[in-house]
């Protein structure tokens, strides 16, 4: 009991406490600037959230980025999981460099991927090389959602692939030899063996990944800025813009805990789907 | 979101303040003004610390600060100054979490635009007793810059900088083109029809931009501010009760701010490009990839510096045809004090000290824009360079943004109808009667 009291306490102190204080705000008018603390205020911010045409944009735009991203990080890290599950040369090589994105902070990659889609960055010098046009990835409406969301599926992927190559290792051998015996081939041994072995993993990382994607934050505060015309301004950005550039603690409290449900509910629904097709 | 009813709990204090001081002091580093000691009259200060924090990360400007002015006030007051300078987006978080912990700066650099909300919330100090203690002569000379650090007459800030934002143009252009760069364009319809000349195209491919004008967030609403305000139009009526912008000036300045970008014959090829964070060397007017670009003046010396052979010049502000010029500038960035400051006197030395002539000339001259003392037109570093005099001629026309609160809410607001309009997806009187329409309620709404 006495070496889980630090613990206990740090989540206490710097997760239950502040989880509870933005519960409290989320009723409350409050500015940082005013010097009379917050003040209660009932439902009314939840109420103005539900005809707020900014929110409803920004859960429109979250939406859009968790489908674009997540079929596409979750299907190439399934293809990288089940090549490096193999037995060749420099296999731990080949792990190590689709895990890398993964150990750097979401931050710095997005500045090397600013620099990317620059006019000047890599992409348009590829495109320059094969004889194209350069683009404008990050300030047209049509391409910058886009953009953020290839970065995203390419920083995603090495966590992904790695869970879902443990998620592999746990599939008995023998289930394959037994398909094999059955004459099973390569596809139907994936579609009757690896997948419903995987199933559990992969439930995960849809989850995981739902939960992370939605709560998209600082590469859309380097790449974008929200921009163009808000055209990628994602709930938690909004939240950021309403809190910290506006001071309405209150309001953005309030988004806060709106997107939380949000989250939870698909989260919810997709462990249930993946429970579902399990049993 | 707008504010609604208020009811008071009590009970949340003890919260709050718990809250608050577990997890925002933790946040937000030095700086507090409670732990300063007593504060001092005579100058003598020795033992008291001062905090103050700049905005911004400028490496002249540091150097300047740190190894220059910091040591000759510390030696000259006896007091210690801890300087922090920050970036200028976390600038407000940084402040309002460290004015909801208690542990703001004494002195704080910030925009002219911050001041009325930090007035508003009495954040900050009424500096008009010790404005009026100054000695007249240099209150005179600063006289223009005092009033923009103004809120509804009473001065919260006192400015460090001017700005004003002109068309930096390229002699060598002009030339090439046929243009006399002895003569430039008066009126902003001459400089469409010059920036028309000078555009260069591969197909449909815009290769130089006749005419740049910022069209990225913010940067837009200070380009419009400036055709806005060369039309005789304005942001918010005289008291600010109500939005005006969409007045048949607005209407028309706006028009001409997305001709640059549609129709059949464009001209500014970097529509939404932030351009304005590049180094010196890749500044398109200074890169040879526009001709003309609209610059803080002061930026003038830096780009003829990178860029000898494009001969780099300032033009006057251009008004539209039967109107008055008119830029976007006036006073920058300044110092207020925390009206919190246990050491509000030695803030104001401080304070007074960044305002001395010879001071405030070199921190303009370090930060590449201009000085606030109007004497400052025969110092020789203005006489020197005619493009700093054409600058310094223009100040009478730059204007600041509106100093209300909630104006950088409105700002934002407006951003995204002036987008829509520059990417041609809103007529442009659309887009400004609902700007106007969110400013008229954000006004409404007291923020």
């Amino acid at each position: 009991m006495l070496f889980v009291i630090p613990a206990a306490l740090y989540v206490v102190v710097f997760q239950f406490i502040p989880v509870a204080y933005g519960l409290v705000l989320s009723f409350s008018d409050y500015s940082p600037l005013d010097r009379g603390g917050p003040e209660f205020i009932g439902w009314d911010n939840y109420a103005s959230i539900f005809t707020d045409a900014s929110f409803a944009r920004a859960m429109g735009i979250t939406g859009r980025y968790v489908l674009q991203v997540l079929p596409f990080t979750v299907a190439i890290a399934l293809g990288l999981a089940l090549l490096s599950n193999r037995v060749f040369r420099g296999v731990g090589l080949f792990r190590t460099g689709l895990y890398v994105p993964h150990v750097v902070s979401l931050t710095a990659v997005s500045m090397v991927w600013l620099w990317i889609y620059s006019d000047s960055g890599l992409v348009n010098q590829v495109l320059d090389f094969l004889g194209l046009a350069p683009q404008r990835w990050l300030t047209t409406q049509d391409a910058a959602l886009n953009a953020v969301s290839a970065m995203r599926i390419w920083k995603a992927l090495g966590s992904n692939m790695v869970l879902l190559l443990a998620g592999l290792q746990t599939v008995p051998k023998d289930l394959y030899e037994a398909a094999r015996m059955d004459g099973a081939n390569a596809w139907q041994q994936f579609r009757a063996v690896t997948l419903p072995g995987l199933r559990p993993m992969l439930t995960y990382v849809v989850a995981m990944d739902i939960i992370f994607l939605a709560q998209g934050f600082p590469e859309i505060f380097v790449l974008t800025q929200g921009g163009p015309y808000g055209s990628t301004t994602t709930v938690n950005y909004l939240i950021y813009t309403e809190a910290f550039q506006y001071n309405q603690m209150g309001s953005a409290s309030a988004m806060a805990f709106v997107l939380f449900a949000f989250i939870a509910a698909f989260t919810i629904v997709a462990i249930r789907v993946g429970q579902g097709r399990r049993s | 979101m707008r504010r609604t009813r208020r009811v008071p709990v009590r009970t949340w204090t003890g919260i709050a303040a718990a809250v608050a001081a577990v997890s925002l002091v933790a946040a937000c580093g030095s700086g507090n003004a409670g732990d300063s000691g007593e504060d001092s009259d005579s100058g003598d200060a020795s033992g008291e610390t001062l905090v103050v924090w700049f905005p911004g990360k400028s490496e002249a400007e540091m150097a300047l600060v740190n190894d220059t002015i910091v040591p000759a006030f510390e030696e000259e007051t006896g007091a210690q100054v801890e300087v922090t300078f920050v970036d200028w987006p976390d600038l407000s978080p940084k402040l309002n979490a460290a004015f909801a912990a208690g542990t703001a700066p004494d002195v704080i650099g910030h925009g002219v635009a911050a001041t009325a909300d930090l007035a508003a919330n009495e954040r900050v100090l009424d500096l008009s007793s010790y404005i009026d203690e100054m000695d007249p002569e240099l209150r005179d000379d600063i006289s223009v810059a005092l009033e923009g650090g103004e809120v509804g007459g009473t001065p919260y800030m006192v400015p460090l900088i001017m700005t004003a934002r002109l068309l930096v143009y390229s002699g060598a252009d002009f030339t090439e083109a046929g243009l006399d760069p002895e003569a430039p364009p008066a009126t902003w319809e001459e400089v469409h029809e010059a920036a028309e000349q000078l555009t260069v195209r591969d197909d449909d491919q815009i290769t130089r931009s006749g005419l740049l004008l910022g069209s990225q967030p913010i940067a837009n609403q200070q380009s419009f501010a400036t055709l806005l305000w060369s039309n005789g139009g304005d942001f918010l009526n005289e008291d600010g009760t109500e939005a005006v912008m969409n007045s048949p000036e607005g209407v028309e300045a706006l028009q001409y701010f997305a001709d640059l970008y549609q129709g059949e014959d464009p001209v500014d090829g970097m529509l939404g490009v932030e351009w304005s964070a590049l180094p010196v060397g890749e500044q398109p007017v200074v890169a040879g990839t526009a001709s003309m670009q609209l610059v803080s003046a002061g930026a003038i010396v830096d780009y003829q510096a990178a860029a000898p052979d494009r001969d780099l010049r300032l033009m006057p502000p251009p008004a539209f045809e039967g109107s008055e010029p008119g830029t976007f500038g006036g006073p920058g960035n300044g110092l207020m004090i925390n009206a919190d400051s246990e050491v509000p006197d030695l803030a104001w030395e401080f304070v007074a000290s960044m305002v001395e002539p010879e001071t405030n000339l070199a921190y303009a001259q370090e930060l590449g824009q201009l000085p606030i003392h109007a004497s400052a037109i025969d110092s020789d570093y203005i006489t020197s360079n005619p493009a700093l005099v054409t600058a310094v001629e223009a100040l009478p026309y730059a204007h600041g943004n509106p100093n209300v609160p909630g104006w950088v809410q409105m700002r934002d607001a407006m951003g995204q109808h002036l987008e829509r309009a520059l990417h041609g997806e809103a007529d442009p009187a659309e887009a400004l009667d609902q700007s106007a329409s969110e400013v008229d309620e954000i006004i409404a709404a007291g923020s």
